[in-house]
């Protein structure tokens, strides 16, 4: 856990692995799979599927970041950070095995995994929006006999863009439906080709005892949810994360909150049923 | 002196056009010695302004600093224009506004107010103590009458009326669309004798000074804010990337702060003292750019915000311009 | 707690006793006047309405360093105040010290922030009760008052000759005794009394706020927030000097191989404050940014924490250069009817 007697103090840890998810360049996506330089940091680490950590570099400062592995990943942390261009993921893209990074955390809510037993999920990312649901497929993989049916929905702009690559194939391999899309046609694609909202409607998931999760760029959200209601999924049922510019990651600083919500600590997981009461959610 | 009804009625004139959009002013305050600027949408709302020695903001500052929002899908632009009531001084800041083409002249109607000076509400503070109420100031020949919570007071004009009135040679607009009241005679002629009597001092008395001064700094930009001429989109000292200045508030970066922005002003600091009024912790940044200003009319024969034809100071090359160092 | 006493022309000795403690005080620079270090007790003087900067400062500054470190080390260092270096602010305004129990609740929500936490602890409020309100106090509608006893550990009155001190807790009473002060009489206490109701009477400007916190969401989309928006300025100045303000920004600076992590106090007003780095921003005029604003003090606030982040001290409203009246505005609230909900 963080550290109890000052919050802002981060963990050092070293990466032990750094690949590209997606072609070197604008707004590419790295992810790091880093372990704690002090061991005695997993003795009371615990995380949960949705919780992020502020992850940076000393000299250059902090951003929050999904964690995206699951709890049941053991003895590593995975980030996939897309590098927007700013002073912090710039300077992460700049990193590669060996080298060191802070991390400050478990922050901010989880999925309500327990809530969620006996349910089926649905699981339905665009491009790097895939980061914060992985760790909910891989902690459902994980528990399996908990849950009732696994589908996992994902598109990005091209077959390039897709993140986590390969390991759709091993979800197929358990008996995990895997629908993958690209946005526009190209040659030996054998998927889905259209917007992830198309892909959903054509999937067309029951909503009986079903949560649906999403996350991905705004208007993703904002169709995701339209047609997750047209297909009958009721608005406590879906999920999604919320992002907003954040510093301290502990609800003290003021910058994220979304009306009395802060991001950062009542967040970033939320249910579509809590954001349709505030008019700012959708700003 | 204006009369309030001739003004409220040539802004209804203009407000009640189909193309303007909305018209900045001045109203009562809610309290004290100062109007309150006032953005009216509709020529009903006209009776709200007034013009009177409260009125010492200057409108032109809200031209610049209005959002240019995205024009929602299937929405045309709002090229409407925007009307202003200016001052003498204010108007100096659409002049120079236009100079360095920060909008179209096409852009904006302006109603020009000969201004016979305003109040520094310090100064009227000090004589007559605050007030909850707002306070109605008219002009008696060289006195102010006060109505300060109900009664009547009086004090000499040269007493309670700001120290940049004191110099004024503009207290005509020198570019307008209309004149709400007569043109008035100027003050007196600017020597510039504050910028002398700081600049005798030695350099050392003058770094303990500006050391105090900046070490008071809380950087909360309403200098910058509010000057009619940094209408800059992304600011140099909120810039990230990369970093000029940091935010911390020490001595380092405050003097840092306070020097970028009167170097950036030099040449186009048309003296409103807008920056000086509004600072919370009472830093004389005037003394500053007013050394400037009197630089620059001595070593260019140059005046900020006089005349719309000329062209920006430091914003200009010109093949005969002297320099003796580079080649 | 104890009834004490000191003359007023023995001030400078009073003060001068506290010897295991860091006295601040207001002092003058021009005009401004803010809380410092006293160097020499003679110069204390308590004839002031308020100070510019609140005492905020003192318990959060304008710049703090969190931590240190240095290129190519992991180790990291923080620096931490130490709550045993005793600090007592003399004279801070009732107002002031209620803010800080305001604040107290988010700093020690979820993750204790020490620094300001050890700071506190480290610190003796000895207040000074007002018999002049400024123009636009409004401190008795918000829960405060020019002789409130909330946060403090004593409170002075100004009696006169004497200034009567009131101990309130047991950090005011070991000050006291520090101080060597003399027991108080009827007679300071009665003055005491009388020079509360006195300037409860001349305080001026009232708030209702029942429901104002109910209500303001509800008025999201009301075109309310546009009239007073249209001439904010976008400076700090409100939230810098507003005593329950409490954002800021952290900012890692690096001087050759050294560096820290440093936070420093920063402004819902500024645009730059909610800029994504993919450009987008939620607040991009200052339509959002004065309705968020208002909104966090008087309904997010008081939702999470149950007291309205306000204390009525009027700086807000003395010191905005364009005249936006927070208490016109919350008029404005009040009248304003409420339309159907927007829903997404």
């Amino acid at each position: 856990m963080m550290d109890e007697s000052n919050p802002y103090l981060p963990y050092i840890a070293r990466i032990e692995d750094a690949w590209y998810e997606t072609p070197v360049g604008d707004r590419a996506v790295k992810t790091f799979k880093v372990n704690f330089v002090d061991d005695k940091v997993w003795d009371t680490w615990s995380h949960r599927p949705g919780n992020c950590a502020m992850v940076g570099r000393l000299g250059i400062g902090e951003s929050m970041f999904c964690i995206s592995s699951s709890p049941t990943e053991k003895g590593y942390l995975r980030f996939s950070i897309m590098n927007s261009g700013g002073k912090v993921t710039n300077a992460l893209h700049e990193l590669e095995a060996g080298d060191t990074i802070t991390v400050r955390g478990p922050l901010g809510n989880s999925f309500p995994m327990e809530e969620w037993e006996g349910k089926n999920i649905v699981s339905i990312g665009g491009g790097i929006g895939q980061a914060p649901l992985r760790p909910v497929i891989n902690y459902v993989r994980a528990n399996k006999a908990k849950y009732g049916d696994l589908k996992v929905l994902y598109g990005a702009r091209t077959s390039d863009l897709h993140c986590f690559k390969g390991e759709f194939d091993e979800y197929r391999e358990e008996g995990t439906a895997c629908h993958l899309a690209i946005d526009v046609e190209e040659k030996d694609w054998p998927h889905f080709v259209g917007f992830v909202p198309d892909l959903l409607m054509e999937v067309a998931p029951k909503p009986e005892n079903t949560i649906a999760v999403t996350c991905g760029p705004p208007i993703l959200i904002k169709f995701v949810t339209q047609n997750l209601e047209k297909l009958g999924f009721k608005a406590e049922q879906i999920y999604t994360t919320l992002e907003e510019r954040m510093k301290c990651g502990i609800g003290k600083c003021g910058r994220c909150n979304v009306g009395s919500l802060y991001v950062c600590k009542d967040g970033p997981v939320f249910d579509y049923a809590t954001l349709k009461t505030i008019p700012e959610a959708f700003a | 002196m204006v009369d309030e009804k001739n003004l409220r009625d040539k802004a209804k004139e203009v407000l009640e056009r189909d193309d303007v959009r909305r018209l900045i002013g001045w109203a009562r305050g809610t309290y004290g010695y100062e109007s309150a600027p006032v953005v009216l949408k509709d020529a009903s709302e006209v009776d709200k302004l007034i013009f009177d020695p409260t009125c010492v903001q200057n409108p032109a500052s809200f031209i610049t600093l209005e959002e240019k929002k995205p024009v929602p899908r299937g929405q045309e632009p709002d090229t409407r224009k925007v009307a202003v009531l200016v001052k003498g001084c204010d108007s100096r800041a659409i002049v120079q506004q236009l100079v360095e083409k920060a909008y179209d002249r096409e852009g904006v109607i302006v109603l020009g107010v000969p201004c016979t000076g305003v109040v520094d509400r310090r100064k009227a503070a000090k004589m007559f103590g605050d007030t909850s109420e707002p306070v109605e100031i008219s002009e008696e020949g060289d006195k102010y009458v006060l109505t300060v919570n109900g009664e009547k007071k009086e004090a000499p004009k040269a007493e309670l009326v700001a120290d940049k009135c004191l110099r004024c040679r503009y207290p005509n607009p020198l570019v307008y669309d209309m004149l709400v009241a007569d043109e008035v005679e100027k003050w007196a002629d600017d020597e510039f004798a504050d910028v002398d009597e700081f600049a005798g001092q030695t350099p050392e008395e003058k770094w303990k000074f500006w050391e105090e001064q900046f070490s008071k700094c809380i950087r909360c930009y309403s200098c910058r804010n509010v000057c009619p001429m940094c209408y800059c989109v992304e600011c140099v000292v909120t810039k990230q990337k990369p970093q000029w200045t940091r935010r911390a508030t020490d001595i380092s970066e405050n003097t840092a702060y306070h020097i970028q922005r009167a170097w950036h002003l030099a040449g186009r600091c048309i003296e409103c003292m807008e920056c000086q009024r509004v600072c919370p912790v009472d830093i004389p940044i005037m003394t500053l750019n007013r050394k400037l200003t009197r630089d620059v009319k001595e070593m260019f024969e140059y005046e900020p915000g006089v005349d719309v034809e000329a062209e920006p100071l430091l914003a200009c090359y010109n093949p005969q311009d002297p320099e003796e160092y580079i080649m | 707690m104890g009834d004490f006493k000191f003359a007023k022309d023995k001030m400078a000795e009073v003060i001068g006793a506290l010897k295991d403690y860091q006295v601040l005080a207001p002092k003058a620079v021009g005009d401004v006047l803010r809380f410092q270090p006293v160097e020499d007790p003679a110069q204390v003087s308590l004839d002031y309405p308020n100070t510019n900067v609140p005492p905020k400062e003192l318990m959060f500054p304008e710049t703090e360093t969190l931590f240190k470190y240095r290129v190519g080390q992991t180790d990291i260092e923080p620096e931490v105040p130490d709550a045993s270096a005793r600090r007592l602010i003399f004279g801070i305004r009732p107002c002031d010290a209620l803010a800080y129990t305001i604040v107290d609740k988010l700093y020690a929500w979820d993750f204790p922030d020490p620094y300001y936490q050890k700071r506190r602890e480290a610190t003796v409020l000895f207040g000074f009760a007002c018999s002049e309100p400024a123009a636009n106090c409004f401190c008795p509608s918000m829960g405060g008052g020019p002789a409130s006893e909330k946060g403090l550990d004593a409170l002075m009155f100004d009696v006169g000759d004497t200034i009567y001190v009131k101990t309130l807790t047991d950090k005011g009473e070991e000050a006291a005794k520090a101080m060597g002060l003399e027991a108080a009489g009827e007679a300071q206490m009665k003055a005491a009394d009388a020079q509360e109701k006195e300037a409860l009477a001349k305080i001026k400007r009232t708030l209702d706020h029942s429901g104002i916190p109910e209500k303001l969401p509800s008025l999201y989309d009301h075109t309310m927030w546009e009239r007073f928006s249209d001439r904010c300025l976008s400076c700090g100045i409100c939230t810098f000097l507003c005593p329950t303000c409490h954002c800021f920004d952290i900012q890692d600076e690096m001087e050759g191989f050294d560096g820290r992590r440093a936070r420093m106090w920063d402004t819902c007003m500024f645009s730059e404050y909610t800029l994504h780095t993919s450009g987008h921003n939620p607040r991009p005029t200052r339509k959002e940014r004065t309705r968020n604003r208002i909104s966090h003090k008087y309904s997010y606030f008081p939702e999470k924490f149950d007291v309205i982040a306000c204390v009525g001290c009027g700086r807000c409203i003395n010191y905005c250069p364009v005249n936006i009246d927070l208490l016109d505005i919350l008029e404005d609230v009040k009248k304003a009817e409420v339309k159907e909900a927007k829903t997404a």
